[in-house]
C-alpha cells in the first residue's frame, strides 16, 4: 500500500500517557509521522532521540479514542472518516504482552 | 444550522453573515491596518528625493567629471549638466492566499466516542483565537491597508486540496465591505488537504498572465512588482517541500515574491486523556512541532529520524505570528528586508 502521493503521506499526532515512568518532554508531544506506520513504527519513533529518554527501548502500545491501534494510522483515519488534516491524539502505554507480528511497520 | 457544501469556492456562509463578519474584523483590526498602511507607504512607494544624475545640455548642477572633456572637445561635448531623475511609478499586484484547509479549524480526531467527524461545525462557531479566524482577520487587515495605499491591484486566493480565486485582481477593490464580504463567503476551512504546490503553481500562472495584460495595456512604463502573501497554519506534508522549493525558484526567476505568514495561534489544547506527557502544558506551537521520517541506512535497515518540522520549511521569507498585534511590524520588516536585498 505504498502511497505515490507524497503530499498525503503524513499525519500530525499528539502523544500523551498516563504512565508517570514514561514522561515525554512537553515540546516533543506534537509530531508529524508517516501515515502508513502503525504500532511498531510509533514505538520506534517514541524510543528514538529526542523523544523518551529511556536507557533501553520500551515496547509500546497505542490507544486512539480508547481503542488499541492495530493497523496503520491511515487505515484508522479512513475507517473513521477523518482527513489527513486531523490531529490524532494518541495515548501510549507499555505493551503488556510481546506484540504479535503485524504487517504495518 | 445551514447545510454547508465542502466544495471549494461555493458560498460557505450567507452574504449578510459575511458582511457582518467583515465589519467586525474591520473594526477589530482598524488600528493595526492604519499602522501597517503608514509603514508600507514608506516601503512600497519609492523615495521622491532621488539623486541628481545623468548628462544633459541643460540641468540643475554641473557634472564636474564632464568639464575637462567639454573643454578638450572645443566645447562640442556639451552635455555637462545633471538633472533630478523622476522615479518611475511603481505599481503592485498583490495576491493574498488564505489556507482553507481543515487543519485551520484545529480539528482533532479523538474525543467523539463514536468516531464521527467533529469538524462539521459551522464556520460561525469558529474558535476566535484559532488559525482560521486569525487568517480571515489578517486578510481583512492587510487588504484594507493595501486599498488605503492605492498602490495597485489586490486579489485573494483560497487553497487546500484545491486552489480557488476568491477575489480576482481585476475585481472591484476592497474599499467597499461588499467586495470583502463576497471574498469571505468563499472560505469554509473544510478542505481535506493542504497542497501548497498547487497554490504556488496557480499563483505563478496568475501573475504571469497579469504581467502580460499589464504590458499589453499600454502601461508598460510602469515598474510592476508582484507579491504573494500566504496566510496559513504552516502545516503541510514534508513530501511537498522539494517541489515547493522548485516552484519558489521559478517564482523568483519571474520576479514574484512569496511571503509565508505562519499563524501560530494558540490552538485548543487537546483534551488529552494523559497526564504525564502532553496534556495541559504541552505545546501546540509550530515551533515545537517535530517531524519523524524513516531513513534507509547503508546496510539496508530502516532508521527513525526525528527533527524539528521548521528546520526543513522551504520558504525563505516567512514569519511566525502568535498575536494579530505582531503582524504589521513583522510584515513591514520582512518587506523592508526584501526590498533592501533586491535593490542591492
Ligand atoms: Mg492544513
Amino acid at each position: 500500500m505504498a502511497s505515490t502521493n507524497s503530499s498525503e503521506s503524513s499525519v500530525r499526532i499528539f502523544f500523551s500517557t498516563n504512565d508517570p515512568t514514561l514522561p515525554l518532554p512537553a515540546e516533543c508531544s506534537q509530531i508529524n509521522v508517516p501515515s502508513d506506520i502503525g504500532r511498531y513504527g510509533l514505538s520506534r519513533i517514541l524510543n528514538s532521540s529526542p523523544m523518551l529518554n529511556t536507557t533501553s527501548p520500551v515496547p509500546l502500545d497505542f490507544l486512539i479514542n480508547g481503542d488499541f491501534l492495530r493497523g496503520s494510522l491511515s487505515e484508522y483515519l479512513s475507517a473513521n472518516g477523518l482527513s489527513p488534516e486531523t490531529t490524532v491524539e494518541v495515548v501510549y502505554v507499555r505493551a503488556l504482552v510481546p506484540p504479535k507480528f503485524d504487517k504495518s511497520f | 444550522t445551514t447545510h454547508l457544501d465542502p466544495t471549494p469556492s461555493e458560498k460557505a456562509i450567507h452574504f449578510g453573515e459575511a458582511l457582518q463578519q467583515w465589519a467586525q474584523f474591520q473594526s477589530k483590526t482598524h488600528a493595526l491596518s492604519l499602522n501597517l498602511t503608514s509603514q508600507l507607504r514608506l516601503i512600497l512607494t519609492p523615495s521622491q528625493a532621488t539623486k541628481l544624475s545623468g548628462a544633459f545640455r541643460t540641468g540643475k548642477r554641473l557634472n564636474i567629471k564632464r568639464i575637462i572633456p567639454y573643454i578638450a572637445s572645443s566645447y562640442k561635448r556639451d552635455k555637462i549638466w545633471m538633472r533630478r531623475a523622476v522615479p518611475t511609478k511603481r505599481c503592485y499586484q498583490v495576491l493574498l492566499a488564505v489556507d482553507d484547509s481543515e487543519s485551520m479549524m484545529g480539528s482533532t480526531g479523538s474525543g467523539a466516542a463514536s468516531g464521527v467527524k467533529q469538524t462539521g461545525e459551522n464556520r460561525g462557531d469558529m474558535d476566535p483565537t484559532g488559525p482560521a479566524s486569525m487568517a480571515l482577520e489578517s486578510l481583512v487587515m492587510v487588504s484594507r491597508s493595501l486599498a488605503m495605499l492605492e498602490v495597485g491591484k489586490v486579489g485573494v486566493l483560497g487553497f487546500g486540496k484545491e486552489t480557488f480565486v476568491a477575489h480576482g485582481l481585476e475585481d472591484p477593490p476592497f474599499t467597499s465591505p461588499e467586495a470583502g464580504a463576497k471574498a469571505l463567503q468563499k472560505f469554509s476551512f473544510k478542505q481535506s488537504g493542504t497542497e501548497v504546490q498547487n497554490l504556488l503553481r496557480r499563483t505563478i500562472d496568475i501573475f504571469s498572465e497579469a504581467r502580460n495584460l499589464n504590458a499589453g495595456g499600454g502601461a508598460g512604463q510602469e515598474d510592476l512588482w508582484q507579491l504573494a502573501i500566504v496566510l496559513s497554519d504552516g502545516l503541510a506534508s514534508t513530501g511537498q517541500f522539494e517541489g515547493i522549493r522548485r516552484l519558489l525558484r521559478e517564482a523568483g526567476e519571474r520576479k514574484v515574491m512569496v511571503v509565508f505568514v505562519v499563524l501560530d495561534a494558540k490552538a485548543k489544547a487537546p483534551s488529552g486523556a494523559g497526564v504525564g506527557a502532553g496534556g495541559a502544558n504541552a505545546s501546540t506551537s509550530i515551533l515545537h512541532l517535530k517531524q519523524a521520517r524513516m531513513e534507509k541506512t547503508a546496510d539496508g535497515r530502516m532508521e527513525v529520524k526525528v527533527e524539528k518540522y521548521l528546520d526543513g520549511f522551504p520558504f525563505q521569507y516567512y514569519l511566525i505570528i502568535r498575536e494579530m498585534e505582531e503582524l504589521p511590524n513583522a510584515l513591514a520588516g520582512l518587506l523592508r528586508q526584501w526590498f533592501g536585498e533586491v535593490s542591492g
